[in-house]
């Protein structure tokens, strides 16, 4: 296998393979956060406010896949 | 239904059904790789190892600072009339700042670190927002989408300031021995007090490099999602395929600006986590 073809295999790979760890964890997340709101509705707000901070955070391990994959497109 | 709503949506269909048959346009190239590529325009000394020329980043970096300078004279002179809508949407961005990040997150440098984070906050957020309207610096001077923070060099700056002022506000809280002694854990054996030591350590540089990447990886997805999208509208050569696929473009967009305005929060409160974890006493 060439230099060429194993970028192009690695880059869908860790873009691909990459996605479902922090896939399942965002589902994970915001199910405990709609159920926590279904218990108390009054702290809804605070919820919510926490479940966008980890969204933020779990994103942002789903676009380091993407950053490797792209470097592996364009870059190397 | 109404009559005349049910008129409107069998001509539409009928529009996007004969869309389906009409002869396609011309093959274009197009590289999506092409748009984050830096070239200076104006090109100026460079001191060292730091290249001083005018890129496409600097002068969108100088745009949203004009931004933020002239919407901030236009809402000094709001502060007449407290009951209008400027005045009420930028009292809505206040109130996040000030209750929703430093305040239900900061224990006990509110007042003194709410500048900071707040300027963290409206700087990116505007630069975030600038980079959703297309400006003439494409190639051959065509309607392009960049954004200042959609590049490394950028966000690395800022959150260099964040690293060095979380330390700052620990060793000026606690002194240098007490903010070292932090981040050794008390209840642990030797050895495994020293490794502890060295992961908080490592944890701190990738801290670092988290609130970096976070923020260009998002943008960049954001910018590199914009143009696969455009380009899959006229790749087909097709105008059905084109115009279900502009409205996909539609709604991808919006979602770009939900993640701007998110990616902004994020690393305002972040920093503020940061900063007032480094203030307080730990473990």
């Amino acid at each position: 296998m060439d230099a060429e073809a194993a970028k192009l295999l690695g880059a869908g790979l860790a873009a691909g393979l990459g996605v479902i760890g922090p896939g399942a964890g965002m589902g994970i997340l915001i199910g405990s956060t709609i159920q926590s709101t279904a218990r108390q509705p009054e702290m809804a707000g605070e919820l919510r406010t926490t479940m966008f901070i980890g969204i933020g955070l779990i994103e942002a391990l789903a676009l380091y896949a993407l950053i490797i994959a792209l470097i592996l497109l364009f870059v190397i | 239904m109404k009559k005349g709503c049910l008129i409107w949506l069998v001509v539409v269909i009928a529009i996007v059904v004969a869309l389906g048959f009409a002869p396609g346009g011309e093959p274009q190239e197009f590289h999506v790789a092409s748009e984050f590529e830096l070239e200076p325009i104006v090109q100026l000394p460079s001191i060292g190892p730091v290249d001083l020329s005018i890129n496409k980043a600097v002068i969108y970096l100088w745009i949203s600072v004009g931004v933020i300078a002239i919407g901030s004279l236009i809402l000094n002179r709001s502060l007449k009339n407290p009951t209008g809508r400027l005045f009420g949407a930028f009292a809505g961005l206040y109130d996040l700042a000030r209750l929703g990040i430093v305040n239900s997150v900061m224990r006990k440098g509110q007042d003194t670190w709410f500048p900071y984070i707040a300027s963290v906050f409206f700087f990116i957020l505007v630069c975030n927002f600038v980079g959703l309207v297309p400006l003439p610096f494409g190639h051959h001077h065509q309607l392009a989408f960049y954004s200042a923070t959609a590049n490394l060099f950028v966000t690395l700056s800022l959150a260099s300031c964040t690293f060095v002022l979380t330390h700052y506000a620990g060793i000026r809280a606690k002194g240098v021995g007490g903010y070292v002694k932090g981040w050794i854990v008390p209840a642990a054996p030797p050895v495994l007090k020293q490794m502890l030591f060295f992961l908080e350590i490592l944890s701190e540089i990738f801290r670092l490099i988290s609130l970096a990447v976070r923020l260009f990886a998002n943008m960049l997805a954001g910018h590199v999602f914009f143009a696969v999208f455009f380009t899959l509208a006229v790749l087909f050569q097709s105008y059905l395929l084109a115009s279900v696929l502009q409205g996909a473009s539609v709604i991808m967009y919006l979602f770009e600006v939900f993640v701007a305005f998110i990616q902004a929060f994020i690393f305002a409160i972040l920093s503020a986590i940061y900063i007032g974890g480094a203030m307080q006493e730990s473990h």
